[in-house]
């Protein structure tokens, strides 16, 4: 994805699994961000997500504060629609917005869901994202939170999180945690061979002989650097994910 | 109602459409029904290879504008009964036909034979996308080298995304012998990075080219080659058959050969 996309996710233009389909967050009105700035990004954002859905997955917009008339949703739906993902129903907390959307016929939510997490003064970013399948080559997966794959990332596959990174499988591909910065995120993966490893602005290729019988490893950034260690040192060194 | 079967790879000259034609007559010879689609507009090969060039005279495009019947476009292949193939037009481009025409013609078909067997062209374009609409399941192609096996994973990703979730593979043009070794990955290899079933495994032979230069399959000879057989086996295994897999990696599996693998084990 290009800088425009990683703009996006920094806005807070995301698809976020839920158990009844895909929540699609967009920045609120209160950026002060236009609808016509914004359509190319959520354009871009939809074009550029290679789809892990099932066809005709329904999709909640969470609208919030955004003003939003029927020939925005209608532009929407059909974008949405291209992509496999059914306009389902639209959450906002403007009544022109619920009266459009609900004359167009979606279903409309009054009040905004829970916001971000936040732990240990840390703002987690979004929910994980969970990916219970292998990424592919040429998938390239972006979330404004930590990701977990329940999968190998071939080469050519590409994971890019606000939050941590853990593959639950082999890591060959590019994996890139802290994306907007924070160099405190790490990577885990059962099998680390990746084709690159980026923790917020750091880049780090690892060495080309990977050992034969490699154990789960964690990548984290420590003085300029990313370290690679066994993940059982990491958990020793770093409990709850932090240095002692 | 027949099996459509979409035979794929994402690179080109792996051997879809050798295998979609050597299949397709090995399955005719098990006794089951096939028609043959070619998918390549404007590439179209599959009719050279199955040696029925001389003899088309319709095309999926006359059937599709009702200029015949589907029946009239079906070449029926004299040596194998069972076998018919539906032309793709030489002379069009790739988007002389869209997905929904594809799925039309493919399940008609499917009304009147046990396998509808798809040969797609290479790419991840237009023509992949019409040659993967109407199949319920695909093989994979791919040779054993990193350029090819990372376009096969990129089809199978997409075919994932499509609702396409059971490909199996075939690895084609296996090199046995440790001179391989360099630029060549293991059928083990190729496997763990697909993480699909694999369905068959296909040597390196120049017979293959033979023939494809003479029109005839080698799964027609009478006595099988190698390569021959390695066909028949995935006919047997589509079958639903048990077929132990031919073991063309023995000569790796020495202690020398896996040594020589772990040193030279690379990502980039
Ligand atoms: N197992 C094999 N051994 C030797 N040559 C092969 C084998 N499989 C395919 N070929 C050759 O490779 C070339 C490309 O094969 P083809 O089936 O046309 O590939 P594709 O349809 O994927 O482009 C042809 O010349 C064919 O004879
Ligand atoms: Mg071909």
């Amino acid at each position: 994805m290009g800088e425009s996309g990683s703009l996006g996710t920094l806005l807070g233009l995301f698809l976020e699994p839920t158990e009844q389909g895909i929540r699609l967050h967009i920045p609120p009105a209160q950026t002060g961000l236009d609808w016509s700035v914004l359509w190319p990004l959520v354009e871009q954002c939809l074009q550029w997500t290679t789809p892990w859905w099932p066809p005709d997955t329904a999709v909640e917009l969470l609208a919030l504060d955004r003003l939003l008339d029927s020939r925005h949703l209608h532009d929407l739906a059909t974008l949405l629609r291209g992509r496999g993902l059914i306009l389902a129903r639209v959450t906002t907390d403007r009544r022109q917005t619920a009266v459009a959307a609900a004359t167009a016929g979606y279903s409309v939510e009054q009040p905004p869901p829970p916001q971000a997490t936040w732990s240990n003064g840390r703002p987690a970013g979004a929910p994980p994202l969970y990916i219970r399948h292998t990424v592919r080559s040429g998938a390239e997966v972006n979330h404004p939170g930590t990701v977990v794959v329940w999968g190998d990332v071939n080469p050519g596959g590409r994971i890019v999180a606000q939050g941590d990174i853990f593959i639950w499988g082999h890591l060959r591909g590019v994996a890139h945690a802290g994306c907007t910065g924070d160099g405190q995120r790490f990577i885990l993966a059962l099998r680390m061979d990746p084709t690159q490893l980026r923790i917020a602005g750091h880049v780090a290729r690892p060495p080309a002989n990977p050992a034969p019988d490699a154990c789960p490893e964690v990548a984290y950034q420590t003085a300029g650097q990313i370290q690679i260690v066994p993940a059982w040192d990491f958990v020793k060194s770093h409990p709850g994910g932090y240095a002692e | 109602m027949g099996r459509i079967l979409v035979v794929t790879s994402g690179k080109g000259g792996v051997g879809k459409t050798t295998t979609t034609a050597n299949l397709g007559m090995a399955l005719a010879r098990l006794g089951k029904t096939v028609a043959l689609m070619d998918a390549d507009f404007g590439l179209r090969n599959l009719d050279l290879l199955l040696g029925l060039e001389n003899r088309i005279v319709y095309t999926a495009l006359e059937v599709l504008a009702g200029e015949c019947r589907l029946e009239q476009a079906l070449v029926r292949d004299k040596r194998q009964p069972g076998l018919a193939l539906l032309a793709a037009a030489q002379n069009r481009n790739k988007d002389a036909i869209n997905p929904d025409q594809m799925k039309l013609l493919a399940e008609q078909l499917a009304g009147r034979f046990d396998y509808v067997l798809i040969d797609c062209p290479a790419g991840i374009e237009s023509g992949f996308r019409n040659a993967i609409a109407p199949a319920q399941a695909a093989i994979v192609v791919t040779t054993p080298e990193v350029a090819a096996v990372r376009d096969a994973d990129r089809v199978v990703g997409l075919m994932e995304a499509a609702g396409i979730r059971n490909s199996r593979l075939i690895v084609n043009r296996i090199r046995p012998g440790l001179s391989q070794v360099n630029d060549m990955m293991t059928v083990a290899d190729v496997r763990e990075i697909l993480a699909i079933p694999l369905l068959g495994v296909v040597p390196d032979d120049e017979r293959v080219i033979v023939a494809t230069n003479r029109g005839e399959p080698l799964v027609l000879d009478k006595n099988l080659s190698l390569p021959g057989m390695a066909f028949h086996n995935i006919a047997r295994r589509l079958e639903g058959e048990k077929v132990e897999f031919l073991d063309l990696d023995a000569p790796y599996n020495t202690l020398l050969g896996r040594l020589q693998r772990a040193l030279q084990r690379k990502i980039f």
